[in-house]
């Protein structure tokens, strides 16, 4: 029948929810089609990123014609479809699953961590009754329950949705999660021999409606009401993945992934989300410090000691083949394009290096590249020259390369990074612009303070070539800028010119100009998703692409 | 230039109010003399009859819908109540609180490690007290909160803790007050 009403060449299903009329995709489920378009429908088991399994009963609706209340996540759309989610008869089959949930929920939202973005919460209150009316003791069951590395399991409070079941199963296939008993006995758990140990274990703790998973982690660390929520780009690896941190008094308190279907999904790993710790630790460098005639690094103001980086870089204008490069893949695309015209353009350098620190890949989300911007920074125009890092290990050991700019520290942590730190004695000068402590700075004559992922506007661009906006959550330490605003001043120093204010989207603006990777890509564009850099092919472009892939989604 | 000016002979009114000016005097200091007589035989009596209560040593006893500093509510076994929810730090339209949650092994696993408040921004208005599900904050009817130092009006956890027996009509009556709502 659906197949007459519809018009050929539109291959859209029309539907009313609610006497609004709204258009589907064919195949697409109720729900989610109702939630695409703003109709809310209340849901616990129901997650986009897995099958359905209908096992809550929450998001019942009536539809025309139905003999009985449909579940709206597994009712698929079909042309002419009417659909009320408000009548009374739907409005009572919600506070008749909301009671039977809430039956042994254990009444200890002031001490969970959920409580704040809890559905159980939220439903409750808008669907359920306002007070209990059964008198028997709820059903006692085992709290804060040790479940994994990373995860917490608090049994009273689960709701059996099993979508943490069913994550198991189809996104990481470990199955480590299941349901034991039958009934009013059955309960999530693992095998004894085998805990929730995977490298996306605190996804469940995401996926989790109510509090019965939680991240260990951030287990009683601060109430979710009080997190401002900055979108971000994981900065651990080349894959990029779109998280959220929750900030609080200028700390991270959390990482959390947020959905982008083009990167992540709705997914992140745990060693991503886990760490965080450094961008507010004590290994942070805070203090700018220059080296005296005593040999001793000595706190000075970071406008004097760009001021001294900038000196002792100005004695290499003229003698290129001594100075040498080490180059961050933390990097956002703006800095690195600023770095690129420094080394290549004002003083070509004879050595410049891009040390990206290698592990595993597993073919899911965790890449090889353990740095987010990597590719970015040689699509910027940083390119390896004079050899690697064994190779500048050498040249400064022969006593050819005498200055040396180093950004991070993780050239220390490559193959001959222990060569290179053998060497760095010989150096004249060495400027170390860095967020963490590094060894580095043992032979510094100039440390000026670098900034963290959190801490600036710009864009990474991932391994898959598509690049995305971070935005600043974190506040610097006052007087401390970052890396871009230090290359900034650096280079107009070397160029006696009056230095500008950075601004990263201008500095996106200069790359869209001069490179054509980037052409298409200004910061107004790349919106939540982000968009796909390379050269676009005449007959599809690549913003068309990414946008057909958005919108298509299921 | 201003149009309303009044111009008012002081000579004038000062000279009319003679008379009164002192029958005026006279009537205030019978006032006076009355209470010094009065304070003295109620002193000699061993019934003081004065109207001034002589704080720091002694205080009025205030009705228990008054509103002092907010207070911690200590348990029998010595801990606190309070399970660092935050909703009170969040309710605080002044900032006043700041806690740092913390887990325990008790079988209410959640404790505030830091529980401050600065006594010196509080403005009483009780809604720390009203957003609290524990009853674990509540309005005394202690008022004294100077100190010698900006930092001794920063109130830790350990000055805050107070007996529950000592805040237990301040409790009757907020678990009147809301009950009735």
């Amino acid at each position: 029948m659906s197949e007459e009403n519809s018009a050929p060449e539109d291959a859209k299903v029309r539907l009313t929810i609610d006497g609004l009329e709204i258009e589907a995709e064919p195949g697409q489920m109720l729900l989610q089609a109702a939630l695409d378009n703003g109709v809310e429908i209340p849901h616990y088991c129901y997650h986009p990123k897995l099958s359905i399994d209908g096992s809550c009963r929450m998001c019942q609706v009536k539809v025309e014609g139905g003999r009985k209340l449909a579940i709206s996540c597994n009712e698929p759309v079909r042309d002419g479809m009417v659909v009320d989610t408000k009548c009374d008869e739907v409005k009572q089959a919600r506070q008749g699953v909301m009671e039977l949930l809430l039956v042994n929920h254990p009444l200890d939202c002031p001490i969970c961590d959920q409580a704040g973005e809890c559905f159980l919460q939220d439903y409750s209150h808008g669907y359920g009754r306002d007070h209990a009316r059964t008198t028997a003791p709820r059903r006692k069951g085992v709290k804060r329950s040790p479940i994994g590395e990373h995860v917490v399991f608090d049994q009273e409070r689960c709701i059996l949705c099993r979508r943490c079941v069913r994550f198991t199963q189809e996104i990481t296939e470990t199955d480590e999660l299941r349901v034991f008993g039958i009934g009013d006995h059955s309960h999530i758990g693992t095998l004894p021999d085998a805990p929730l140990n995977n490298d996306y274990s605190v996804n469940v703790a995401d996926i989790c409606p109510v509090g019965a998973l939680l991240s260990s982690d951030f287990h009683h660390k601060r109430r979710v009401w009080f997190l401002e929520d900055t979108p971000s780009v994981c900065p651990s690896c080349s894959k990029g993945c779109n998280v959220n941190l929750g900030v609080f008094k200028n700390e991270i308190q959390r990482m959390v992934p947020r959905r982008n279907d083009e990167v992540n999904d709705t997914w992140m790993c745990d060693h991503g989300r886990l760490r965080y710790a450094f961008t507010s630790n004590e290994t942070r460098i805070k203090q700018a410090r220059v080296r005296d005639e005593s040999g001793e690094l000595v706190d000075t103001p970071f406008r004097l000691a760009i001021e001294t980086a900038a000196e002792q870089l100005r004695g290499t204008v003229d003698a290129p083949e001594s100075f040498g490069v080490i180059a961050s893949a933390h990097l956002t695309n703006e800095e690195s394009f600023l770095l690129a015209d420094l080394c290549n353009a004002q003083i070509s350098a004879a050595h410049v290096v891009l040390p990206v620190i290698r592990g595993e890949a597993d073919g899911f989300l965790i890449q090889e590249e353990k740095a987010a911007n990597a590719n970015g920074a040689r699509r910027m125009g940083i390119e390896e020259r004079g050899g690697g890092v064994q190779d500048l290990a050498a040249a400064i050991e022969a006593g050819t390369v005498r200055t040396l700019l180093v950004f991070g520290g993780d050239a220390l942590e490559v193959s001959g990074g222990e060569e290179l730190l053998a060497s760095l004695p010989k150096l004249e000068s060495l400027i170390l612009v860095a967020p963490n402590e590094t060894d580095f700075r043992d032979h510094a004559s100039v440390l000026i303070p670098g900034a963290t992922f959190a801490e600036k506007d710009g864009s990474f661009t991932n391994g898959e070539d598509r690049v995305q906006w971070i935005t600043r959550g974190l506040n610097l330490p006052e007087g401390v800028e970052t890396e871009g605003a230090t290359l900034t001043r650096i280079g107009a120093m070397l160029k006696n010119s009056k230095p500008e204010a950075f601004d990263a989207i201008a500095v996106l603006n200069k790359i869209a100009a001069a490179v054509p990777e980037f052409a298409h890509i200004n910061q107004a564009d790349l919106g939540a998703e982000g968009l796909v850099c390379g050269i676009p092919a005449p007959s599809e472009p690549a913003p068309e692409t990414t946008d057909a892939t958005v919108s298509g989604e299921a | 230039m201003a149009t309303n000016v009044v111009t008012i002979d002081r000579e004038k009114y000062r000279k009319a109010a003679g008379p009164f000016a002192l029958r005026a005097f006279l009537s205030g200091f019978r006032v006076t003399v009355g209470h010094f007589v009065g304070n003295l035989v109620g002193w000699i009596r061993g019934k003081p009859t004065v109207a001034t209560v002589m704080f720091p040593e002694e205080h009025l006893a205030k009705p228990p819908a008054f509103r002092g500093m907010p207070v911690l509510v200590e348990m029998d076994n010595g801990k606190e109540r309070c399970v660092a929810c935050g909703l009170c730090e969040w309710a605080c339209p002044v900032n006043c609180i700041h806690i740092e949650p913390g887990e325990t092994t008790d079988e209410v696993e959640r404790y505030p490690q830091v529980f401050d408040i600065e006594m010196s921004r509080c403005m009483y208005c009780g809604l720390c007290e009203e957003a609290c599900p524990e009853e674990a904050i509540v309005m005394s009817d202690r008022i004294e909160i100077s100190a010698f130092t900006r930092a001794g009006t920063l109130w830790t956890k350990e000055d805050l803790l107070t007996p529950a027996n000592q805040l237990s009509r301040r409790l009757e009556h907020i678990r009147r007050d809301y009950d009735r709502r």
